[in-house]
């Protein structure tokens, strides 16, 4: 294996640490798993594992965050062996790479996301202890999305989860994260390092390596983590049943009201006056936008007005 | 690490992994020679569309054995021929059980399956593979010779004594090396395809085939008088069905591609076949379909172009094969390049080595002698009228016709030929140039 | 098209000039591309998205005229990706 000649404790691959370290947590994985309709049965194909969107954003936002403060970043993952082509592409990026090696990480919603966090979490703390650790928010192998926080849970970190911007604070070890809330708002918080911060795939795509980099980091072993004997198994938190048909519950529906003529004339709407359907042909964004709004006006969905323009 | 070549120089670039870049990256590290595949796609075969069967014999002398590590579906045992009209179809079928034994003949593969494995034999044997790349340029020095590849990643400028040009139909390299026109619909098929799923016992009771054997079945007539040809191949526990066309007659009927499929799924001989069965994937890719007089020069200062880029599939009615000409081919261009490299002469003359080696094996031999073969199988006579006169022929001689005596063939065939303004002096014309293409 | 995965890439790689289209007499793309993307307007122009697209080529073969369409590959990576092919 990968780490036969690195000693106990394998060494990252990847420059060696220099600054405070940030983690990206990956979960690579077949992005698009064959769910059989019968069975319900998921079949991923190892060999098509890749990072998804939010993956990506996460290993982004790394990578700027541990430029700004002159550090490094470490891309982990949790699976198989088949995981590494897609650590590689970190590594072309200038990161260092580091697999935990666990079995049932793309059992979808059944693994077991307390355990698993915790021999990430291990991992993380043999790396050296981290200033940041940025998940994706979204597991493209069906998880549940529990994993970010039971990582800040054991590292005892502060954590800012479903985040659409990151930045850092280049003179402190402060955070800045946003994050959606209700009726179109957004919170900016001010989070402390160390901090686990996991961010949805907002604005940021991945960068891509240079050429070079990207020769140089394929085929390269990425080595493995050394096994968690700590880390007990507490089994799954959610059960999963068998597959069924889906049976909706029965709705009572009121019986129709008045005679069979109105009610064709009131559901087929002809004798209600309605404007024909209009085609604004193709038009500049500022025009579109303009004429969508008219729109919106003569339906009478304008904005309230108020003094927010 | 130390065993990477320098980046910024190699000994020959190859741009694609499809089979015809990953044969030649193989033969060039096989020779000791450091050489990078670019591929555009994410893994190699990610890209790539076709119909269906590889016939891998050409594989016997560099992967020894290669039957037993490749990613096969289904050994080919049994190739059936349909001509067919809206409601009949007349098939030649052949079997035999020599195809699904060492060293075997065609088998079905996925190409996802087959173009990955191909590249992982080139990287075994030493080639470097750089995916999620596209070679955008040439690199050429002032006297026109090619010296490197652009690539989109940063930093993506390489050079190297050889570029291999291995990209495929579309080949925007032979392109930009003046070898190929812009855009040439004349000598252009689209193939389209869909992946229906069945279970494999059904496939197996289907096709009447055991387990690990495949089917193959070519057609004609079957697109609506557009010029090509329908296929249908079985794979594991899909069966691939599609359709070829002109690019020309497709333009000008009409007809949109997926309306074809539709059809050749909806045929009284091909439904039955394929009740119940769901669609998985959909896809099309085009093929390059001039044959050996539509095929550019294949060596320039510094380049050599190999597969598809060249125009190498043979699509000729009965066949329908690319892949083992591509792998040929590039074995064949990554074996001059190496001894090109050797004698110090990448010109277009110290290449020379490439076009005969291909005179000289199956690869120009094959095309050579079906030069005519793309433009007969596609004639229009051929595609409607021969048709039906050949279902209409083998329906009326099996049609008892009791009271009435039996007809005669040769009034049978004459009824015919009448009946679908088909002239004697054509059909004989066309007999004799039949014989002479495919002789 | 459900059944096709597709990386979409942040640029548009093919790109059609509607102003050509307007005088183009055949519109052999619309009924050609295998993934059924150009849809003629109401003006006479075509309404192109690449999204969903198969890179195979057949529109700037088949196009009528030359320069309607400015046909490149996605970047590397991005793009249709097959996974039987
Ligand atoms: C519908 C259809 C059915 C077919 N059926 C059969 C069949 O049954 N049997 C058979 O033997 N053959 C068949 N063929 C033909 C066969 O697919 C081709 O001949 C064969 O794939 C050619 O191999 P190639 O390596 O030359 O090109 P390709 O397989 O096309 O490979 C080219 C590679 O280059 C990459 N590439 C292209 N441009 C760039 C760039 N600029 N930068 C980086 N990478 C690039 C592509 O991603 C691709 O991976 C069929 C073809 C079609 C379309
Ligand atoms: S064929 Fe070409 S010019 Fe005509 S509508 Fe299509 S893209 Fe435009
Ligand atoms: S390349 Fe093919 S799929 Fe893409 S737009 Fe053109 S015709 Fe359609």
């Amino acid at each position: 294996m990968a780490d036969g000649g690195q000693g106990p404790a394998p060494a990252p691959v990847g420059p060696s640490p220099v600054g405070p370290l940030v983690v990206a947590c990956l979960d690579p994985a077949d992005l698009r798993q064959e769910v059989d309709p019968l069975t319900g049965e998921v079949r991923a194909d190892w060999r098509r594992a890749d990072l998804s969107a939010s993956d990506g954003a996460a290993l982004e936002h790394s990578l700027r965050a541990a430029e700004a403060w002159g550090g490094t970043v470490l891309a982990l993952a949790a699976g198989p062996p088949g995981l590494d082509p897609v650590l590689e592409q970190a590594v072309a990026l200038g990161a260092r790479a580091l697999r935990v090696p666990w079995s049932d990480a793309h059992s979808g919603p059944a693994v077991d996301a307390v355990a698993l966090a915790a021999a990430l979490a291990a991992a993380i703390s043999q790396a050296g202890p981290p200033a940041l650790v940025v998940c994706g928010d979204r597991s493209p192998s069906r998880g549940i999305g529990a994993v970010p926080a039971l990582i800040a849970h054991h590292l005892g970190a502060e954590q800012a989860l479903g985040l659409v911007s990151l930045t850092v604070d280049q003179s402190s070890q402060v955070v800045i994260a946003e994050r959606r809330l209700d009726g179109g708002w957004r919170e900016r918080l001010r989070v402390r390092a160390p901090a686990v911060c996991s961010v949805e795939a907002a604005g940021v795509r991945l960068r891509r390596a240079p050429f070079a980099a990207a020769l140089r980091s394929s085929g390269q072993p990425i080595p493995v983590a050394a096994s968690q004997s700590g880390v007990a198994s507490t089994g799954a938190q959610l059960r999963i049943g068998g597959p069924r048909p889906y049976r909706p519950r029965t709705k009572a529906v009121a019986p129709p009201m008045g005679g069979t003529h109105d009610r064709l004339l009131a559901l087929t709407g002809v004798l209600v006056a309605h404007d024909p359907p209009r085609i604004v042909g193709p038009l500049g964004p500022v025009e579109a936008a303009g004429e969508l709004l008219d729109f919106l006006d003569g339906h009478g969905y304008s904005p309230p007005s108020g003094p927010a323009q | 690490m130390a065993d990477t070549p320098s980046p910024d120089s190699f000994d020959a670039i190859v741009v694609g992994a499809g089979p015809a870049g990953s044969a030649a990256a193989l033969a060039l590290a096989r020779a000791g020679r450091s050489v990078v595949i670019i591929e555009r796609g994410p893994f190699p075969g990610s890209k790539n569309v076709y119909g269906g069967v590889v016939y891998a014999r050409v594989l016997d002398d560099v992967i020894p054995n290669w039957w037993e590590q490749v990613p096969v579906q289904r050994w080919v045992v049994r190739r059936s021929t349909m001509v067919m009209t809206g409601s009949q179809a007349v098939t030649v079928d052949v079997r035999t059980q020599a195809w699904g034994r060492p060293p075997y003949n065609g088998m079905t593969v996925y190409r996802a399956d087959f173009d990955s494995w191909l590249a992982d034999q080139a990287v075994a044997a030493g080639a470097s593979l750089v995916t999620s790349t596209v070679a955008t340029g040439l690199v050429r020095d002032g006297t026109g010779r090619v010296t490197g590849v652009r690539t989109d990643r940063p930093g993506g400028d390489l050079a190297s004594r050889v570029v291999i040009a291995c990209d495929g139909v579309n080949s925007f390299l032979a392109k930009e090396a003046g070898l190929l026109p812009k855009a040439d619909a004349a000598h252009h098929t689209l193939g389209v395809k869909e992946v229906l799923a069945l279970p494999a016992e059904v496939i197996e009771d289907r096709f009447g085939l055991a387990p690990g054997e495949g089917l193959d079945i070519e057609m004609i007539g079957c697109t609506r008088g557009i010029p090509g040809g329908g296929f249908l191949y079985t794979n594991r526990d899909t069966v691939n069905v599609g359709v070829v066309v002109s690019l020309t007659g497709l333009a000008a009927s009409g007809v949109r591609p997926e309306e074809l499929i539709a059809d050749l799924k909806e045929h009284p001989a091909v439904a039955p076949w394929l009740r119940g069965a769901a669609v998985k994937e959909y896809g099309a890719h085009l093929i390059p379909e001039g044959g050996y007089d539509a095929m550019p020069a294949l060596a320039a200062d510094g380049f050599l172009v190999a597969g598809d880029a060249a125009g190498m599939t043979l699509a000729a009615g009965l066949w329908l094969e690319g892949v083992n000409f591509a792998i040929g081919a590039g074995l064949a261009a990554g074996r001059a390049a190496a001894a090109a490299i050797a004698q110090g002469d990448v010109t277009a003359a110290g290449l020379a080595g490439y076009r005969k080696a291909l005179e000289a094996n199956f690869v120009l031999q094959d095309h050579k002698r079906l030069r005519g073969a793309p433009q007969l199988v596609l004639s229009d006579r051929m595609q409607r009228q021969y048709v039906q006169l050949i279902c209409d022929l083998a329906e009326q001689v099996f049609t008892v016709t009791n009271p009435e005596p039996k007809p005669g063939l040769v009034k049978l065939l004459l009824r015919g030929a009448r009946r679908h303004k088909v002239r004697v002096r054509d059909l004989v014309r066309d007999g004799i140039e039949t014989a002479k293409v495919f002789r | 098209m459900a059944t096709v995965e597709f990386r979409v890439g942040a640029r548009a790689h093919i790109v059609v000039d509607s102003d050509v289209c307007r005088s183009c007499t055949t519109k052999a793309c619309v009924s050609a591309c295998p993934a059924n993307l150009f849809a003629p307007t109401s003006d006479g122009g075509i309404l192109f998205n690449y999204e969903q697209c198969f890179e195979c080529g057949t529109c700037y073969m088949v196009c009528n005229s030359e320069g309607a369409i400015e046909w490149t590959y996605p970047d590397g990576g991005q793009g249709v990706v097959f996974r039987h092919g």
